[in-house]
């Protein structure tokens, strides 16, 4: 009897932590940000936006910051409307390019990377550039940042696709972010100093044939 | 040639209608001020004058290009009238935060004691080097008047500083000014020297003002020397003053000495005015501060994550938020250190927009960051922390 009650008991703490994440989730885009929205019928639409989201596997924080976003901006309710329906589909087509099983922050680094103006084609790239499972989410970043300051993108892509693929992590790309930042508040173009900094970080790492070998063959934990 | 002609006014219109446009956009709320007095105006030779005073000063508030234009009317009757219409553009630097041009043309038409009919017209440009508590400046003037039919040009350099500590703010000009406006001199006292066809002036100026709050106090006084030999003192003191008493209702006063401008066409006179300055649209901009830009710098940390800092140039009157995704847009004030409207947020690894909004206008991105759009029709900074 007590061995059942504990295989039970077990067994319900089993399903509430599996379930719990999932009902956190959608707690999240319930909160007070998008009740801020000062006209029912807005918030109601942002609301079943966020929604049908949710229920596709599109990371609803995203959603719920521009809505807070707009909110903040006194933006018109049927701007904030807009601009959480654009990021949705944003978020969705970022999904697909970055297939099999993007995290949420790849999905929102992606979308982000479409809003400057990275063209669809080059999330496919990035991700390819990496082994399945290590996360893009910093190349594209970075991407996004270089391509926002006026680097054509595809010298950006380029420059961090040969990184990625010489094994730099993310971590070393976001370094060459950080450098090209600083040399454009020194003066220097931003397409100018990314070439440097990354010939810099290239220098650092091994030859693409050594990455190849040493790169991880599967989902890093 | 008609039509390359046509063409390229077609062009200069277009490009003209699109800057106009895209300053228009950057504009919010413009600072309009109506300011109506009384002056009692004493010109040597002449007996004592009352005059009526009405001025209107309409300024755009925008980051992107500073737009000033002023009217004035100044009636006394029999004597003296005047109408001054004054249209100014400050442009901060694009490249460069700590530089603005300045550049303006001013118009005037009056009529002194009767004889004295005519007109002014004056240009002029201004680079100014700001940084958060002092700065530095140099212009050149061009004026032209025509008074009863004679006309003469003049001509001015200039270059000054200025210094703030805490309320208080000095500032000193010298100018050099070549004018061939004799009338106005002879009216101002000064005897010419017959085989000059011109005069040079120097001027010296300094400025003190105490600022307490939206209230203020300067005094002017300025020395001048030149070619021309004079009776008439060439030393001037002038006294300014500005009470706010209400939100938008301020008494504004001033006596002293205005020493002859050839370059606007004053007369020497000796004039104390008061009148009442009503401001209608936002909090009005202290002249010094049109020049909103939000600076933002990273502190790298050793184990990871930065501290952004952004820094406004501002006055301590003006409401200052600061929002991105590490507040989930929820604006945080920023706070007053030595003189500049500072944030500081400490960020960990990832990409953040943030935004800064001056006194209830537009969000923008602060400088050196990446500018991104905002799905709202304005703008954000992008920075990613390694």
């Amino acid at each position: 009897m007590n061995k059942t009650r504990a295989s039970v008991l077990l067994a319900a703490l089993v399903m509430s932590a599996s379930v719990l994440p999932v009902a956190l989730k959608a707690q999240a885009h319930s909160g007070t940000p998008v009740l801020a929205i000062a006209d029912a019928r807005t918030r109601e639409a942002v609301t079943r936006e966020i929604d049908r989201a949710a229920s596709r596997g599109l990371p609803v924080r995203a959603l719920v910051a521009k809505a807070q976003e707009g909110v903040t901006k006194q933006a018109a309710g049927e701007r904030i409307r807009a601009a959480v329906t654009s990021l949705a589909r944003r978020l969705e087509q970022a999904r697909d390019l970055l297939a099999p099983s993007p995290s949420d922050a790849e999905m929102i680094a992606g979308a982000d990377a479409l809003a400057v103006g990275v063209p669809a084609p080059m999330l496919r790239q990035i991700r390819s550039a990496y082994p399945a499972g290590q996360s893009v989410a910093m190349p594209l970043d970075v991407l996004t940042e270089l391509v926002a300051r006026g680097v054509p993108a595809s010298n950006a892509l380029e420059q961090i696709t040969q990184l990625m693929r010489r094994g730099a992590t993310p971590t070393h790309i976001a370094g060459v972010g950080a450098s090209v930042q600083s040399d454009v508040a020194a003066g220097l173009t931003p397409d100018a100093a990314l070439e440097v900094r990354a010939r810099g970080v290239m220098s650092l790492l091994p030859s693409p044939a050594a990455a190849a070998a040493l790169a991880p063959r599967g989902p890093r934990p | 040639m008609n039509r390359r002609r046509i063409a390229a006014f077609g062009f200069a219109l277009g490009a003209a209608l699109a800057f106009v446009a895209d300053v228009a956009r950057a504009q919010r709320q413009p600072e309009l001020r109506i300011e109506g007095g009384f002056a009692y105006i004493t010109q040597r030779g002449f007996s004592s004058e009352d005059a009526a005073l009405l001025a209107i000063l309409w300024r755009p508030t925008s980051e992107k290009l500073g737009f000033v234009t002023s009217a004035n009317l100044t009636y006394a009757q029999d004597s003296l009238a005047a109408a001054q219409g004054v249209a100014a553009v400050d442009v901060p630097w694009k490249w460069n935060s700590h530089l603005r041009t300045e550049a303006g043309v001013a118009g005037a038409s009056f009529a002194l004691r009767r004889e004295g009919r005519g007109g002014n017209g004056n240009t002029f440009v201004r680079q100014h080097v700001v940084a958060a508590n002092y700065g530095a400046w140099f212009g050149a003037t061009a004026g032209a008047t025509n008074r009863d039919g004679v006309f003469a040009r003049s001509y001015a350099a200039d270059i000054g500083l200025w210094q703030r500590w805490g309320p208080l703010y000095l500032s000193g000009v010298a100018t050099r000014l070549q004018s061939a406006d004799w009338p106005l001199l002879l009216a101002s006292g000064v005897s010419r020297n017959p085989d000059d066809l011109v005069f040079d002036l120097y001027d010296a100026q300094l400025t003190a003002q105490l600022r307490y709050g939206p209230h203020d106090i300067a005094v002017t006084y300025t020395a001048r020397a030149g070619t021309a030999e004079t009776d008439a003192s060439f030393a001037a003191l002038t006294w300014t003053g500005t009470l706010q008493i209400a939100d938008r209702v301020a008494l504004v006063g001033s006596a002293g000495r205005q020493l002859a401008d050839p370059l606007r066409g004053l007369p020497q006179a000796e004039v104390v005015t008061a009148s009442v300055r009503v401001s209608l649209g936002p909090k009005p901009l202290p002249v010094l501060e049109r020049s909103l830009i939000a600076r933002a710098s990273l502190e790298l940390q050793p184990l990871g994550g930065a501290v952004l800092e952004v820094r406004v140039l501002a006055s301590e009157a003006l409401e200052i938020v600061i929002a991105g995704d590490f507040s989930e847009w929820r604006p945080i004030r920023m706070e007053r250190v030595d003189g500049v409207w500072v944030a500081r947020v400490r960020l960990t690894t990832g990409k953040y927009r943030v935004a800064v909004q001056v006194n209830g206008g537009e969000w923008r991105a602060p400088r050196n960051l990446a500018r991104v759009r905002d799905d709202f029709g304005g703008e954000a900074g992008l920075v990613v922390i390694p």
